[in-house]
């Protein structure tokens, strides 16, 4: 295929860095496009960082309120479906249904169950005895009407959708333009650790993310994530709904 | 269409880079250099080279600089941590600042191998640290606010150095 010089008009036979016939610098270089790149990486990241904050004042001027809880969901799922539609054709590309490959699907099925038991018990443990919290995600739900479905829906469903195409549809396709495949796996981890605003659960988020990153580089789909995801939170949910109506009684 | 361009078998190679080029062409398609150009093009060939050199140069030392920033800010954390903890007999807060400062020192320490990717997550991690504290405490946001735009701008010019000169 033939290339036209943008400036001289000059005919050039193959892809080049510079025009032969008048010096004319071609194709916008490596750097111009790792910098955009870069800067729609930070862009998304503080974007999100300011909504934490924004979210965090609406839910404490605003407790158990459904229509804040929907509102604030919402805007998270569409600012995601903005960001990703600046890579709309390859992220589209990752909702393909995979080959059905047994081994992957058993690692999917299994290993969130073992990670939700595992986190469940530690981290509850480490959060009541360093900080005496006591977290319940069912509790936050049984001001509402049917908790169970309210509690599944925000905690274990959306969720998992939305921040799969987030960090390991549109930040890790990003990060793969700046970075390698293996350092793009890593700091996809560490940012998905990150914006869950909680130095003790980087603990396990962070190696949580990792594998959810290898897994996305090695079969290019974002669905095992979804199901890892999902699986995790909705066993942490029922053990949340377990404790919560044994307590009581 | 008035003529199909000849496949021109002539060739000779760029002075600079080696390259080859056809012998109608006037610059290295590749680095650019006025093979066939005057005087003036060539000296300014070699000007924007030595810019671009100094620039490299001046990349590795912003480099270093917000390296030392995050080196800094683990002194910091684990100092803080460990006076807090002396205080107050918070366990919690020790643990917290000492994986915060551990992940400081590491991001540190992989600057050298890694300095895109390294700077990136501590200025990440640095603006989470202050969001964080906002939640917890309003306040905090606007104490030393010079001080904290002075770190993100010197972590935020390493990260973009450190992608000017990534090959």
């Amino acid at each position: 295929m033939n290339i036209i010089c943008s400036n001289c008009n000059a005919e050039l036979y193959k892809e080049v860095k510079f025009c032969s016939k008048c010096g004319k610098q071609l194709h916008k270089n490596e750097i111009d496009k790792r910098t955009s790149s870069l800067n729609l990486i930070i862009v998304f990241y503080t974007t999100f960082l300011l909504f934490a904050v924004v979210s965090y004042l609406f839910y404490n001027e605003y407790p158990y309120n459904l229509l804040v809880e929907i509102v604030i969901e919402s805007v998270f799922a569409l600012m995601v479906v903005i960001f990703s539609l600046f890579d709309y054709k390859e992220i589209l590309k990752l909702y393909k249904i995979p080959k059905l490959n047994k081994k992957i699907l058993a690692f999917s099925l299994v290993f969130p169950l073992l990670s939700a038991v595992i986190v469940y018990f530690s981290i509850a443990f480490l959060n009541e005895s360093l900080f005496g919290l006591n977290e319940n995600y069912y509790s936050e739900y049984v001001y509402l009407d049917y908790p169970l479905f309210w509690a599944i829906l925000f905690t274990a469903i959306l969720p998992p959708i939305f921040e799969e195409l987030g960090f390991r549809g549109f930040l890790f396709n990003s990060l793969q333009k700046v970075v390698s495949e293996r350092i793009t796996i890593i700091a996809t981890a560490f940012i998905f650790a990150l914006i869950h605003f909680s130095f003790i659960s980087f603990i396990w988020i962070f190696p949580f993310g990792l594998i959810l990153g290898y897994i996305r580089s090695k079969y290019n789909t974002l669905w095992y994530g979804i199901i890892i995801h999902f699986i995790h939170n909705f066993v942490v949910l029922m053990i949340d709904y377990y404790n919560f109506n044994n307590s009581l009684f | 269409m008035e003529e199909v361009p000849s496949i021109n078998t002539q060739e000779t190679s760029c002075t600079i880079c080696k390259t080859s080029m056809d012998l109608e062409d006037i610059y290295c398609s590749e680095c650019g250099y006025p093979e066939k150009g005057n005087e003036r093009e060539i000296a300014l060939f070699h000007a924007r080279r030595a810019m671009q050199k100094n620039q490299n140069m001046d990349a590795g030392k912003k480099i270093r600089s917000a390296r030392n920033i995050l080196y800094v800010m683990a002194g910091i954390v684990l100092v803080i941590g460990f006076f807090d903890f002396f205080q107050s007999q918070d366990v919690g807060v020790l643990i917290t600042n000492a994986i915060l400062g551990i992940i400081y020192l590491l991001l540190g320490a992989w600057t050298s191998k890694k300095p895109l990717a390294a700077l990136l997550l501590g200025l990440f991690l640095y603006l989470t640290t202050i969001i964080i504290s906002a939640i917890f405490d309003p306040s905090t946001i606007l104490r030393g606010i010079i001080l904290k735009i002075i770190i993100t701008v010197y972590l935020g010019v390493g990260v973009y150095s450190a992608s000017s000169i990534k090959k």
